[in-house]
């Protein structure tokens, strides 16, 4: 255990989280400045700073608040490079 | 009281014209008079409410009656959740809840006691009565889920629960699915089926679609309701709806973007912007929304938009407030945000203001926060604090004390101390020390004595009486900072420094201060000291009017006497405190009024009233468990304990230590008695001596240990142990060390003036002498117990102790036959005493049947039992017969016990 790295351990890190149905881009300011990119196949990827499980929660309750129905919660790999093209804020 | 309550959450919402009829979900419901528990549990705009609404209103008369809430995010406070509550449930049923709103708006309120006393009045409704929570996903408050749980546990069969949520609540659903007693309606259940899709767009709306237009309609929205209806408003006076539909089919955009985007595009511009702007508001009314969009006309336009069906939910039958649909409104900030990101804080900062004018604090600093205005914030949460802390909403100054930047907070000393008193109440003491630094420092202060008269220019005080009590207040939770440590002596030096600097009128601040003097004494065991301080208290909180934490205090003050053998003071204590809580006849009876009973009891008990006794302890039994202090339960346990043991049901007093131990909450008190002990004591008196000796070791104490206060009664049942031990086993070091170790406690005791304790050591000297043979010995500490005793009363301290003690006692009767030594005799010769089992068995017990009856003792089951002998399932069952044949028992349980007994493990 002593050598995870307390942020892992603590379930904090970079989340990708993916939705169906392609947002607006102006979602990205009511997402908290996270980073919206619409993919293939009629899915948007919501992504952005590194985000603790309190936060993960609160973007959660945000999608089910105005009925985004949720397709996947992926921890991302820590060392990954940021890809995001645009960054609200 | 938790502040004006909003009216309007306690109304069924208005009923919409042209929704369409949902039999199939109206039968789902006709169940929910059969079930504890309903929930519709979906998504946003999946009409919820609106079934919830439709159904309500046809039921018939004479059907349930509905006490209906809507929630909102700041009913995460227990206190407010409940008042809601029990205000729904008053509105639907007159005489139910008077008890418990008075519990919760008591200065101590707890909140279970008051679900407790709801409970009762609710039991006595005779017809059926639904209790719906609607939006119970904005609930996130484990106390608040805490309180659900223990209402569906003990809900009464005439009350039935409905939560409306878009996340399935924090309650044991499993279990009451399992059971039956569960409603569900769910996501698939409240879409819109193709013939539904068809009767509201054809319908409700008048649009004459297709079948083909349809079938797309309901294909695209999956029977989503909020979305068909955007869709149906976006279509409204428009000639190409198949058009418009191909395109809406063909889009992959998220729904409720496109659609609103078709809506709010349609609208005229003035509209759509007083829309957006106003969409950071929960509720709206006219002159509200015309202070956040600096127009006028907000009440037509309100009223128009609701006309138009524009998702407005009126939320009063006077057409005065509202709110947006949910989805939508979160669509219009999302607007907002896009659009108008740099006026946000100044419509937030106009809400604000207008709150504040009309008398809504809490919606002003919500605003002000929303707005990031923190330094208004602030200077409002200071003028709101006394209130707020005297309602008790510790949740939400806990949250304003996490809100605030900690920057705001250092240059407002009276803000930072009131926080810090929030903190400490919850215990909540990391950030207390650095915050009454902070504090200081920014007044300039080195010492005492150097607090500035007048604030200094770069400090804000909004409230100047606040600012008066800083320096008393400051060194209260100082005190109460060191009482956290452990630290005595700071806890009794600033404890005095805050009585010398409070204002005179500061009642509050010195009683508390008082306390904790009185509390730090306690602990050291100077009980003279301890006794001074909880009286000051007494006298500060009689002055303010906190009766039942006069209560608390004089359970303290009436164990001080106790322990210094006073028992006649103890008992004037109590009914000092009963007068003070005495009410009218009807109204409830005030909380910690049990607490009273139960000390009398252990009074009554101490004299050998044992019919009084009881009827105390009945007493405190029928005016229930919430009426106690969070003291109480273990406490009455630990007397109708001591009662079982004096009528000599020594089972059902194990029992009732056992669960005085389970449900021990020591309330800050230091554990003078602790549960644990008074057990062992028991254990002595059954002869289950290799359990006490158990308890001794795992408490680590020996007869050598230094002595304090705080382990003095556990030493005293040390030495009864090895009193016991040498009857046992006739070990000289037992009784050795047994006589060192009570010459060392009496002189402590003396020295502490602890009379009480005294008194009970002397008789175990007497009985130590006693078992050397010495009779003559003995009767020297045991009439210096007698003289001691006599004048309080003293009876069970000798009767307790049995036939030896009888003995003994019939040797000074002989030479001095007083009244009062005849009644010790005649008690103690009453009392009968469980002696050690010592015989043999008729047939002893092969070494095979020890092994196994030592792993009985175990968690370990039949088969793990065989498997750990490496013997057959049958086998082990023929040896465990057999010992139960032997032993005279029939279950696990009796030959465990009787082996403990018979000292066989």
């Amino acid at each position: 255990m002593s050598n995870v790295p307390t942020s892992e351990a603590h379930g904090s890190g970079r989340y990708e989280i993916r939705v169906k149905g392609r947002l607006a881009p102006r979602w990205a300011a009511w997402f908290d400045g996270m980073t919206l990119t619409a993919e293939d196949g009629g899915t948007t990827c919501i992504h952005g700073s590194d985000a603790d499980q309190a936060a993960l929660h609160g973007l959660l309750a945000k999608l089910r608040d105005v009925g985004l129905p949720l397709i996947s919660v992926v921890h991302a790999e820590p060392d990954r490079p940021d890809t995001a093209t645009a960054q609200p804020r | 009281m938790v502040g004006p309550l909003l009216e309007s959450k306690l109304h069924v919402p208005a009923r919409r014209p042209g929704t369409v009829a949902r039999a199939r979900l109206n039968e789902r419901l006709g169940g929910v008079s059969n079930s504890a528990l309903t929930v519709l549990s979906a998504p946003a705009g999946f009409g919820k409410t609106t079934l919830l609404t439709e159904w309500l209103a046809a039921v018939p008369a004479g059907g349930p009656s509905t006490a209906w809430l809507s929630l909102d995010a700041r009913d995460n406070d227990p206190t407010l959740f409940w008042t809601y509550v029990v205000a729904a449930l008053q509105a639907a049923n007159d005489g139910v809840g008077a008890s418990a709103l008075s519990l919760l708006q008591s200065p101590q309120p707890s909140t279970e006691a008051a679900i407790a006393v709801l409970l009762n009045d609710l039991h006595s409704v005779p017809h059926d009565l639904l209790l719906v929570l609607d939006d119970y996903h904005l609930i996130e408050a484990p106390e608040v889920h805490d309180g659900m749980a223990f209402l569906l546990e003990h809900l009464p069969p005439k009350l039935h629960l409905v939560l409306a949520t878009r996340a399935d609540p924090a309650l044991a659903l499993a279990r009451l699915r399992g059971r039956g007693e569960l409603v569900e309606v769910r996501a698939a259940d409240l879409r819109f089926t193709a013939e539904e899709s068809a009767a509201y767009l054809n319908g409700s709306m008048g649009l004459a679609l297709t079948a083909g237009d349809v079938a797309a309609l309901d294909g695209r929205t999956e029977g989503w309701i909020a979305a068909l209806q955007l869709a149906a408003l976006s279509m409204q006076g428009r000639g190409d709806a198949s058009a418009f539909i191909a395109g809406f089919a063909g889009d992959d955009r998220y729904i409720v973007d496109y659609l609103a985007e078709e809506v709010l595009g349609r609208l005229p511009a003035e509209v759509r912007d007083f829309l957006v702007k106003t969409s950071l508001l929960d509720r709206l009314t006219g002159p509200l929304c015309d202070a956040v969009t600096a127009r006028e006309g907000g009440r037509a336009t309100l009223v128009s938009l609701e006309r138009a069906n524009l998702f407005l939910v009126p939320l009063d039958d006077r057409r005065e407030w509202y709110r947006y649909h949910h989805l939508f409104a979160d669509v219009l900030q999302a607007h907002l945000l896009e659009e108008h990101a740099d006026e946000v804080p100044k419509l937030h900062g106009r809400a604000s203001a207008w709150y504040e004018q009309n008398g809504d604090i809490s919606q002003a600093i919500e605003h002000a926060l929303g707005g990031a205005d923190f330094a208004r914030a602030a200077d409002l949460m200071e003028l709101a604090i006394p209130v707020v802390s005297r309602e008790r909403r510790e949740a939400e100054l806990k949250r304003w004390a996490e809100l605030l930047p900690d920057e705001v907070v250092r240059v407002r000393p009276v803000l930072g101390v009131f926080f810090v008193g929030a903190l400490a109440q919850v215990s909540a003491f990391e950030t207390v020390a650095r915050r009454l630094s902070d504090i200081e420092s920014s007044l300039g202060v080195t010492g005492v004595g150097t607090w500035p008269e007048e604030p200094p220019s770069d400090v804000v005080v909004v409230d100047q009486e606040g600012f008066k009590r800083l320096p008393g207040t400051v060194q209260l939770y100082r005190a109460a900072l060191a009482l956290s440590e452990g630290d005595l002596d700071g806890t009794v030096g600033h404890a005095r420094q805050a009585m010398s600097l409070a204002p005179t009128d500061d009642h509050l601040t010195r009683a508390a201060a008082a306390a904790l003097t009185g509390l730090a004494s306690w602990t050291a065991g100077d009980l003279a000291s301890a006794h001074d301080g909880y009286a000051a208290c007494i006298a500060g909180l009689l002055r303010v009017g906190f009766v039942s934490d006069v209560l608390g205090c004089s359970v303290t003050v009436a164990d001080i006497r106790r322990t210094q053998g006073r028992l006649g003071e103890a008992v004037s204590t109590y009914e000092r405190a009963l007068e003070l809580a005495a009410v009218e006849p009807g109204e409830p009876p005030l909380r910690g009024t049990a607490d009273m009973h139960v000390g009398l009891a252990e009074i009554l008990l101490d004299r050998d009233e044992l019919a009084a006794a009881a009827e105390r302890l009945a007493r405190c039994h029928q005016l229930g468990e919430h009426n106690g202090l969070p003291k109480n339960p273990y406490r009455s346990r630990v007397a109708m304990a001591r009662l079982r043991a004096v009528e000599g049901d020594l089972d059902a007093a194990l029992e009732l230590l056992d669960e005085a131990d389970r449900v021990y909450d020591g309330d800050y008190s230091p554990n003078v008695r602790p549960v644990p002990a008074v057990r062992a004591r028991l254990w002595v008196r059954r002869g289950e001596l290799s359990r006490a000796v158990a308890w001794a070791r795992e408490r680590q104490l020996s007869a050598g240990d230094d002595l304090s206060y705080l382990r003095e009664y556990e030493h005293v049942t040390l030495a009864r142990v090895l009193l016991a031990r040498h009857a046992a086993e006739r070990a000289a070091t037992c009784i050795e060390e047994a006589t060192s170790l009570l010459a060392r406690l009496l002189t402590a005791a003396e020295e502490g003036e602890r009379t009480g304790t005294v008194i009970e050591i002397l008789v175990l000297q007497a009985l130590v002498e006693q078992a050397r043979g010495d009779t003559v010995a003995a009767l020297a500490p045991l009439q210096r117990a007698v003289t001691l005793a006599e004048p309080e009363g003293h009876v069970r301290v000798f009767a307790d102790e049995g036939p030896p003690m009888a003995a003994l006692l019939k040797v000074l009767v002989r030479k001095k036959a007083t009244g009062y030594l005849r009644r010790l005799l005649a008690t103690t010769s009453r009392t009968e005493h469980g002696t050690p089992v010592h015989q043999a068995l008729v047939e002893p017990l092969s070494e095979r049947e020890l092994d196994v009856l030592r792993l009985l003792g175990s968690d370990l089951d039949g088969p793990d039992i065989a498997r750990e002998l490496s013997v057959s399932l049958n086998t082990m069952r023929t040896h465990t017969k057999n010992i139960y044949a032997k032993l005279g028992v029939t279950s696990r349980r009796g030959a465990v016990r009787q082996a403990q007994q018979l000292d066989l493990l």
